[in-house]
C-alpha cells in the first residue's frame, strides 16, 4: 500500500516503499506543527526534506522513529508505515523501532566513553556476545571509513576525535545495531567542507544497503546527495505541509509548484 | 512572494539585456551585409566586417558575466536554465555575426565582378532570415515558447529557397565555366543565410528549454 504521493522510480526498477507516512498531523499541546504530511520513502534511496526554518522538517523526521515520545505534551495522528506496520500504533515496540530506524543528529553526540564502547553500546544492550560485538564494531567503523583512523586507539576517549570523526562515529554507533532506515537531521551542518563531503560520500555508499532520510538546510547538499526531495512549508496556521515531492532532478530543475521554485531559487521571503 | 535576491535579479536582467543588445547588433550586420551585396556597396561591406570585433567582444563579456553569476550565485531551476540558455544563445549569435561577415566578404568579391544575374531569391531568403532573427529576439525578451516554435517553423521556407538558389546557380555553372567563380561565391553566401536560419532554430530551442526545462529538437 502506498500513499498518493508515490515517488517514481529513479532507474525504472520496481518501487519498494520502506517508510510510508500518510496524512500525519502532529501537535505540541494545542499547537499543530504538521498538517496532513504524506511521504512515501523508497527503500535504499536517499530522500531529503527541505524547507525554511520552522516548516516541520525535523518534527516530521523525528516521528519516523517516535522520538517525539520523549517530548511531553506531544501527539501524532495518521500513519507511518514501516514495512506495512504503523509505528504510531500503541503496540509498537519503540526500542526495537529505534534499532530499525537509527538517527544521526545535527551535532555529533558521542558518549563520554571510549571509541570502542560508543559503537559497542547498542549491541551490548541487545545482549550480543563479545566476539559478535568485536566483529560489529570493526565492521561499523569500516563502513564509516573510520577504522583505519582509529583502529590503534579504540580504547581512547571518543571526545578526542575531530568533529567530522565524531559524527562518523555516531553513524557507526547507529549502524552497529543493524538498522534498516537511517534518519539524518542536518548531519553536516556543524562540519567543515571536507568533513561534509566525507559524510556525503558515505551516504552514497550506505544507500546501497540502507534507506536514508535527511533533513538539510543546504539545498546544494540536497541536490547533490538525494534521489528524492520533499519541499515543506508552513501553511497560514503555521503548520508544516509537504508542498511538493518528487525526484530531486525534477524538484531542482523543473519544480511544479511556484512556491518550490521560489524557495530553491532563493526568492522566498 | 517578495523577492529576496534583488542583486541577483538585477544581474540576470543585465545579462538578458546584453543578449538582446548582441542580437540587435547581429541583426543589423546581416541586413547591412545583404545591402552591401544588393547595392554593390563595398564601404558598407567593410564596415560590417570591422564591426564584428564589437560583437565578438560583447560575446566575451557576456560569457564572462554568465560564468561569474553561476560561480557566485549558484543558480538552480529557472535561473540556471536562463543562464545556460543565454550562454548558448550568445554563442549562436556570435556565429551569426560570422555568417554576416561571410556575406560581406562575398559581397566584396562579387561587387568587383559583373553581376551574374539579378538578385531575386537571395534578398527574399535574407528578408525571411532577418525577420526570424528579429522575431526570435522578441521571443527571448518575452520568454514566449509558442512564438519561438512558430519562428522555427519558418526554417522550411528558408531551406526551400536555398535549394532553389542552389539548383539555379549549379545551372549557371553547367551553362558556362565563366560563371563558376561568381556562382560558387553566391552559393557560399546562400549557405551563410541558410545557417543563420538554422541558428535561429537553435535559439528557439533554447527559449523552449527556458520555459519548460525540456531539451527539444525543433528542426
Amino acid at each position: 500500500m502506498q500513499t498518493e504521493i508515490v515517488p517514481p522510480t529513479v532507474d525504472g526498477a520496481d518501487v519498494e516503499i520502506k517508510l510510508d507516512a500518510r496524512r500525519v498531523n502532529f501537535f505540541y499541546g494545542d499547537f499543530q506543527a504538521l498538517h496532513d504530511a504524506s511521504l512515501a520513502v523508497q527503500a535504499r534511496k536517499i530522500t531529503a526534506l527541505i524547507g525554511p526554518s520552522g516548516c516541520g522538517k525535523t518534527t516530521f523526521l523525528r516521528i519516523f522513529n517516535r522520538m517525539h515520545d520523549l517530548t511531553p505534551g506531544t501527539r501524532a495522528t495518521g500513519e507511518v508505515l514501516l514495512d506495512g506496520h504503523n509505528v504510531l500504533s500503541p503496540d509498537t515496540d519503540v526500542i526495537n523501532l529505534r534499532r530499525q530506524v537509527g538517527m544521526l543528529f545535527q551535532r555529533a553526540n558521542p558518549f563520554p566513553k571510549s571509541i570502542y564502547d560508543n559503537v559497542a553500546y547498542g549491541p551490548h544492550i541487545l545482549g550480543w556476545s563479545k566476539p559478535q560485538i568485536d566483529e560489529i564494531v570493526e565492521e561499523s567503523l569500516k563502513d564509516t571509513g573510520l577504522w583505519d583512523e582509529v583502529k590503534d586507539r579504540l580504547r581512547r576517549s571518543a571526545l578526542n576525535l575531530s568533529g567530522g570523526q565524531q559524527q562518523r562515529l555516531c553513524l557507526a554507533r547507529a549502524l552497529a545495531v543493524k538498522p534498516e532506515v537511517i534518519l539524518m537531521d542536518e548531519p553536516a551542518s556543524a562540519l567543515d567542507p571536507i568533513a561534509t563531503l566525507r559524510i556525503e560520500e558515505l551516504m552514497q555508499e550506505l544507500k546501497k544497503r540502507y534507506t536514508i532520510v535527511i533533513v538539510t538546510h543546504n539545498m546544494q547538499q540536497s541536490a547533490r546527495v538525494s534521489d528524492f526531495t520533499a519541499f515543506m512549508l508552513m501553511n497560514e496556521r503555521r503548520a508544516g505541509e509537504v508542498i511538493e515531492f518528487g525526484p530531486t532532478d525534477d524538484i531542482f530543475n523543473r519544480p511544479k509548484d511556484s512556491r518550490t521554485e521560489d524557495y530553491i531559487t532563493g526568492r522566498f521571503g | 512572494m517578495a523577492t529576496t535576491r534583488t542583486l541577483f535579479d538585477q544581474e540576470l536582467a543585465e545579462l538578458k539585456s546584453g543578449v538582446v543588445r548582441m542580437g540587435s547588433m547581429v541583426e543589423q550586420a546581416i541586413a547591412e551585409s545583404m545591402r552591401a551585396l544588393v547595392d554593390r556597396n563595398n564601404v558598407l561591406a567593410k564596415e560590417v566586417i570591422a564591426r564584428d570585433q564589437e560583437v565578438n567582444e560583447l560575446h566575451r563579456q557576456l560569457r564572462e558575466r554568465a560564468f561569474m553569476i553561476m560561480a557566485t550565485q549558484q543558480p538552480v531551476a529557472r535561473d540556471l536554465r536562463l543562464i545556460v540558455s543565454f550562454q548558448h544563445m550568445v554563442l549562436e549569435l556570435e556565429r551569426m555575426g560570422d555568417h554576416a561577415v561571410g556575406i560581406a566578404r562575398a559581397a566584396l568579391r562579387l561587387n568587383d565582378l559583373p553581376q551574374l544575374k539579378p538578385y531575386i531569391d537571395l534578398p527574399k531568403m535574407a528578408e525571411i532570415t532577418e525577420s526570424q532573427v528579429h522575431e526570435i529576439l522578441g521571443a527571448v525578451i518575452e520568454a514566449d515558447q509558442d512564438r519561438a516554435r512558430a519562428i522555427a517553423e519558418r526554417d522550411d521556407e528558408v531551406d526551400a529557397l536555398y535549394h532553389k538558389i542552389w539548383d539555379e546557380l549549379v545551372g549557371f555553372m553547367v551553362q558556362d565555366p565563366a560563371n563558376v567563380q561568381r556562382a560558387a561565391i553566391l552559393l557560399f553566401l546562400a549557405k551563410d543565410l541558410e545557417r543563420i536560419a538554422d541558428r535561429v532554430t537553435n535559439i528557439a530551442e533554447d527559449v523552449v528549454f527556458l520555459h519548460t526545462g525540456r531539451i527539444v529538437e525543433l528542426s
